[in-house]
């Protein structure tokens, strides 16, 4: 007799695997550290005292591997051949005469790249530029050879012929509208903020007195001691791994992808030990190229930027133009401030908009000010990209808010210190963004720093430093 | 190709390379001694500052044929993991190093010039300090490091230094 197979009853919850079930909760384990949480404007103990980094000791012993310190079996080392013209169109590139060369194993260009664009924001990038060059550092074509130095001969023999393009080099220049696009169609106003407060100019007409001035800063090079570098492997079985410096891997993973055309899953980032970033090594600049340097030669290639192509080739600081226009009382009360500022956004966007936003609601400064009009645009030029670096956008207009703080002090003959102790936030003080700020000590700031360098004002023997 | 054989941390070492190889090449490529860091290859950061009999270079501007038979020191014949040399004690003891990239060079120029004076002033320390370009640290944990290894090395007492 054969026993009739009992039927299942299907339970109302599925029986799940172990490892899915809630678990219970860990026991808890007490720390004998007391962990201190500071109140708002307490003094946090870990400032200004010394610390010892965990990794100072190989630093010191020169043990610390970056990524030119890595080397691995069979790899070819590339070179990337720069446009050095700022603004063309790209007629012809013959890489015949490179790849005869000894040593040459591979050469690639911009139609290589299955989708030529990325970056942070706007993808408007090209890995290496195809059929129009946007500023000088554009890279055209990259070689990857037995030796760095014949990589670096073989970029002398790719014959690139260019259809130059009058540049747009002039930020105020490339912000009026009849100005050709540096990627037309596209305006070269490629971001722009506003934030009001009250009535600037009704405050204006009720100062005492009104003052503007225009203050500019330069490009600056974040020059990290270790230039840029990266290693790319495409393994036989279709994955790619990169060494890289990126502070950003996970960003640095999806723009990977996204110009391979392959699913992340496939990609593998090591972020290695980084010689300085200070912003320049948010995006990634060669990575793409040298993962399809390594799928055709089947081998390792490492790329490592000259100084110059650092300069040339990675991101800068933006340079600002700011107008600022400020009425106020004759004690030097701020009744009102209109603030006009023009970043140089260079060729792609990088991190531009967070540096437009962050620079617009800092310009300001550190004042209470009831009536503002703050105006930010960013524009595309034909010169080395603009990218994140260390206070996005706050140094510069530091040196512009607090160059016309000095002016408008000195023009009404008050002490600098004065000036700003009389408009200077306070706890609880808004932002221009209407955000309630605490911790706020920048008057005790102030007025420590004064003592400690021994200020006296300028009537009383100062010695005419701004504080 | 030229056939060079110099003595590097104690030891011979030979190798066959092109002419217009630096020392700093065949350091890192052919001796794998990547202590020595390529910062700018012109002359400009000291991150590739080794020491050449006695006197502290940049060997990214010195030629293999310039170091035919001479003795040249790196950061790894300073000292071992076991074992450390007063400067890399008290660079790592002050935090004197953030991303490390001008360490060794900056280590190096330290060494050469506590050779040869063995108490420096803040001054000197700076002067010898001239051609390491630091992007990170701002130097003053540095020069506090130098000052403190010299007293080691004169077997003083390291004297304390005050917190920010
Ligand atoms: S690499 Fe030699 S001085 Fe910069
Ligand atoms: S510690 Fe980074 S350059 Fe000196």
């Amino acid at each position: 007799m054969t026993e009739r197979p009992k039927v299942i009853e299907k339970p109302d919850v599925l029986e799940q695997p172990d490892i899915l079930k809630p678990q219970p909760p860990a026991p808890l384990v007490t720390f004998p550290i007391e962990v201190v949480v500071p109140e708002v404007r307490q003094q946090t103990p870990a400032v200004g005292q010394r610390a010892t980094r965990a990794d100072g000791r190989l630093h010191g012993l020169g043990q610390t591997k970056y990524i030119d310190d890595m080397y691995f079996p069979n790899m070819l080392f590339a070179k990337i051949k720069r446009a050095g013209i700022a603004s063309a169109h790209i007629k012809s590139i013959d890489t015949k005469e490179a790849e005869a060369m000894p040593g040459v194993i591979a050469v690639i260009t911009g139609r290589d790249i299955p989708c030529n664009s990325f970056g942070p924001s706007l993808k408007d990038q090209p890995v290496l530029a195809d059929k129009r060059v946007f500023h000088a550092g554009d890279g055209v074509a990259a070689v990857a050879a037995v030796t760095e130095q014949i990589a670096t001969e073989a970029l002398e023999k790719i014959k690139v012929e260019y259809e130059p393009i009058t540049p747009v080099l002039d930020p105020l220049e490339s912000l009026k509208l009849e100005t050709p696009g540096v990627h037309a169609p596209s305006s070269n106003i490629y971001g722009h903020k506003v934030i009001k407060k009250g009535d600037v100019e009704k405050a204006f007409a009720e100062s005492d007195r009104v003052f503007e001035g225009t203050f500019r800063t330069q490009m600056v090079e974040h020059v990290p001691l270790e230039p840029y570098a990266c290693i790319a492997q495409w393994d036989a079985n279709g994955r790619v791994t990169v060494y890289s410096t990126l502070g950003r891997i996970t960003l640095g993973r999806a723009d990977v992808a996204r110009t391979l055309g392959i699913p992340m899953s496939r990609i593998r980032i090591v972020a290695t030990v980084v010689g300085g970033n200070f912003g320049g090594k948010n995006e990634i600049r060669a990575e793409p190229a040298m993962a399809l340097l390594s799928k055709k030669t089947g081998r390792p290639v490492k790329c490592v930027f000259t100084r110059a192509e650092e300069f040339t080739s990675s991101t800068t600081r933006h340079p600002l133009i700011m107008d600022y226009k400020t009425g106020v009382t004759k004690q030097g009360k701020i009744l009102g401030r209109k603030i006009r500022l023009v970043l140089d956004g260079g060729a792609y966007c990088s991190w531009s908009e967070t540096t437009l936003g962050k620079a617009c609601i800092l310009s300001a400064g550190p004042y209470n000010i009831e009536n503002l009009y703050a105006e930010a645009f960013v524009v595309y030029t034909n010169k080395t990209m603009t990218g994140a670096m260390r206070g996005f956008g706050a140094p510069q207009v530091c040196f512009a808010y607090e160059s016309h703080m000095d002016d408008i002090a000195k023009a009404l003959g008050i002490d600098p210190l004065e000036i700003r102790l009389l408009n200077a936030f306070d706890e609880g003080s808004l932002s221009p963004t209407s955000q309630k700020l605490h911790s706020v000590v920048v008057k005790e700031s102030l007025l420590r720093a004064a003592k400690r360098f021994g200020w006296n004002g300028i009537g009383n023997g100062g010695n005419g430093n701004g504080a | 190709m030229v056939n060079v054989t110099l003595k590097v941390n104690g030891e011979t070492r030979s190798a066959s390379v092109p002419p217009e190889t630096t020392l700093l090449r065949l350091l890192r490529d052919q001796f794998n001694l990547t202590g020595a860091k390529l910062g700018c290859d012109v002359g400009d950061c000291g991150a590739c500052t080794v020491i050449v009999d006695s006197k502290p270079v940049n060997s990214c501007l010195m030629l293999v044929g310039q170091v035919e038979g001479r003795e040249v020191l790196t950061i790894e014949g300073l000292a071992n993991a076991d074992h450390l040399h007063p400067l890399q004690k008290l660079f790592e003891h002050f935090g004197s190093l953030q991303c490390g990239f001008c360490g060794p060079g900056v280590i190096i120029s330290a060494k050469a010039l506590l050779d040869e004076n063995p108490d420096p002033s803040t001054e000197e320390i700076r002067d010898a300090l001239g051609g390491n370009l630091c992007r990170c640290t701002g130097y003053t944990k540095m020069i506090e490091a130098i000052k403190g290894a010299s007293c080691i090395l004169r077997g003083e007492e390291v004297p304390a230094v005050k917190s920010a």
